[in-house]
């Protein structure tokens, strides 16, 4: 047998095969908590998330809690799961566009949320809705004005889902396609490329799909790739072993992990 | 790797309409990734069970390494369409084919004892293992076929999906002791470690889904699964291994 790619001396994937970890901080910017309604998790709370985070070095995980997405948890309770855990756990407020009056109330109290919150979690799909729909209005049009993260659910329906026509209209905003719109890979990079600047593809269920991730970083460039898990839903090593896994530069590897992160929101958040 | 050995249980190969890997590409992977050997089977099982037989056979001696084992997918026993299970079986450890498969809904029959019954009695009896690919999202049917033959060593290499089901997969694991647990597509936040303190690390086995999935990503969640090494090495290879040894070809 030839020499595997855990075993190239010096490289990130002999690092974390051998130690468990990698010598930079990740940063995982899609994560959820708390029991979902169509999985079983057994370690969906908080400590044990953290302390799964914790063995790999995952430096912040940013989540929306299933059960502020789903009606059943607002989100100033999900602050204070943050205050208990402030060196890891960050948060994207979630929008229902239903509760139009929820929106109004919390983004009122969003600045007072920091460090904890850092953007916004909308899931149109989910919701019933399509991303241009004017429920989001107000939200959107809060995260352009402080340029936000606004991490957007996306499939292979997206552009279905008016997703970029709603990114045209936002030049502010720091917008992460969640899961790339998985499988309508040509969309994602047209709503990387023929936006603003302000568009980034986030990698949950991506890593470990043989030849994807090659793609996207063929297509969009590693700078416009955000590492994300969906925690609890995949194993941060999973993840973090699907994207060393793909045939990509180490630089591209760094970017995605951390670097364009902390060049999003700096290395201190 | 030295300090792992990796036995990857759920590998496909050649045509489908020839857009596929074949046997070269799959042992490219194999050495880019440490995995020392794979169980495959053919990717255009579907599209008919006596030309895919045929084609994995000569795939697998394409790998003059001895690293690949063959899978050979059954048919019913009353239309005569493979051997009577003696000879079927003796041709499978002629062409180094350890397991078998089935494909009853693309092949347009129930699977039931009185359907399939003489081959996966003979199956059961040998220990040969049988892998379990056919029922995605069919958790009923699934089901139905665990009741008719529970005494079958039984191997779940679905990924049907890689979102966590063990709502689904727990109550087989509960019922029949011969329901190995492949892992592929399996990524919950430490569910390998969740599963193996439940049932045992003997009833989990690595897989990696190639080719839609690559090898690493599994392996590095077995390898960080929190389990013991012991536990782990059983995962990623020694569990496949002890089975294929254990069938009576």
């Amino acid at each position: 047998m030839k020499e595997a790619i855990w075993e190239k001396k010096g490289s990130l994937a002999e690092q974390l095969w051998n130690t468990g970890k990698l010598d930079f901080p990740i940063y995982d910017m899609h994560g959820h908590m708390g029991p979902a309604y169509g999985i079983y998790f057994q370690n969906c709370m908080p400590a044990d998330m953290v302390a799964h985070m914790k063995r790999i070095g995952i430096k912040h995980l940013v989540f929306s809690h299933h059960e502020t997405l789903t009606g059943f948890k607002p989100n100033p309770e999900v602050v204070e799961i943050c205050r208990e855990y402030p060196e890891h756990l960050r948060m994207y407020a979630g929008i229902i566009p239903q509760r139009t009056e929820e929106i109004k109330r919390d983004l009122a109290l969003f600045d007072s949320w920091k460090p904890y919150a850092v953007g916004l979690k909308i899931l149109p799909i989910y919701h019933n809705h399509k991303l241009s729909d004017k429920e989001y209005d107000y939200a959107l049009s809060f995260a352009d004005e402080r340029a936000l993260p606004v991490l957007i659910h996306t499939w292979g329906n997206a552009p279905e889902c008016g997703i970029y026509e709603t990114l045209c209209k936002y030049p502010n905003a720091k917008f992460f396609l969640a899961h790339c719109c998985f499988g309508a890979w040509e969309y994602a990079e047209r709503c990387v490329k023929e936006t603003h600047n302000n568009v980034w593809l986030e990698l949950t269920a991506v890593p470990g799909e043989r030849g994807i991730i090659e793609k996207l970083v063929g297509m969009v460039g590693s700078e416009k790739i955000l590492f994300g898990t969906d925690l609890p839903w995949f194993d941060e090593y999973q993840a973090v072993g699907g994207v060393l896994s793909a045939d990509i530069t180490e630089d591209d590897m760094r970017n995605i992990l951390y670097r364009n992160v902390e060049n999003i929101l700096g290395k201190d958040w | 790797m030295k300090d792992l050995h990796f036995f990857d249980a759920n590998c496909r190969i050649g045509n489908d309409l020839d857009i596929m890997p074949k046997t070269a590409e799959l042992l490219s992977d194999l050495d880019r990734y440490g995995v020392e050997r794979a169980l495959v089977r053919h990717n255009a099982i579907r599209w008919g069970a006596l030309p895919s037989n045929s084609q994995i056979a000569e795939m697998v001696r394409e790998d003059t390494e001895n690293r690949l084992v063959g899978v050979w997918c059954i048919m019913p026993d009353s239309c005569g369409e493979i051997p009577p299970p003696d000879q079927f079986f003796k041709l499978m450890k002629e062409n180094r084919i350890g397991a078998i498969t089935l494909s009853p809904f693309e092949h347009r029959y129930v699977p039931r004892h009185n359907v399939i019954g003489k081959i996966m009695d003979a199956a059961a009896e040998r220990k040969i293992p049988v892998l379990l690919d056919a029922f995605a999202e069919k958790w009923n049917q699934l089901y139905d076929f665990m009741e008719e033959f529970p005494k079958n060593t039984c191997i779940y290499t679905e990924a049907c999906g890689k979102w966590g089901y063990d709502r689904q997969i727990r109550p087989l694991l509960d019922t029949y002791e011969n329901f190995y647990f492949g892992t592929a597509g399996y990524w919950v936040q430490d569910g390998l470690a969740i599963l193996a303190k439940k049932y045992g690390a003997e009833r989990l086995i690595y897989g990696s889904n190639f080719p839609r999935y690559n090898h690493g990503c599994g392996m590095m969640q077995v390898k960080y699964s929190g389990l013991d090494h012991e536990s782990v090495a059983k995962i990623a290879a020694g569990n496949l291994d002890s089975l294929l040894k254990g069938a009576q070809l």
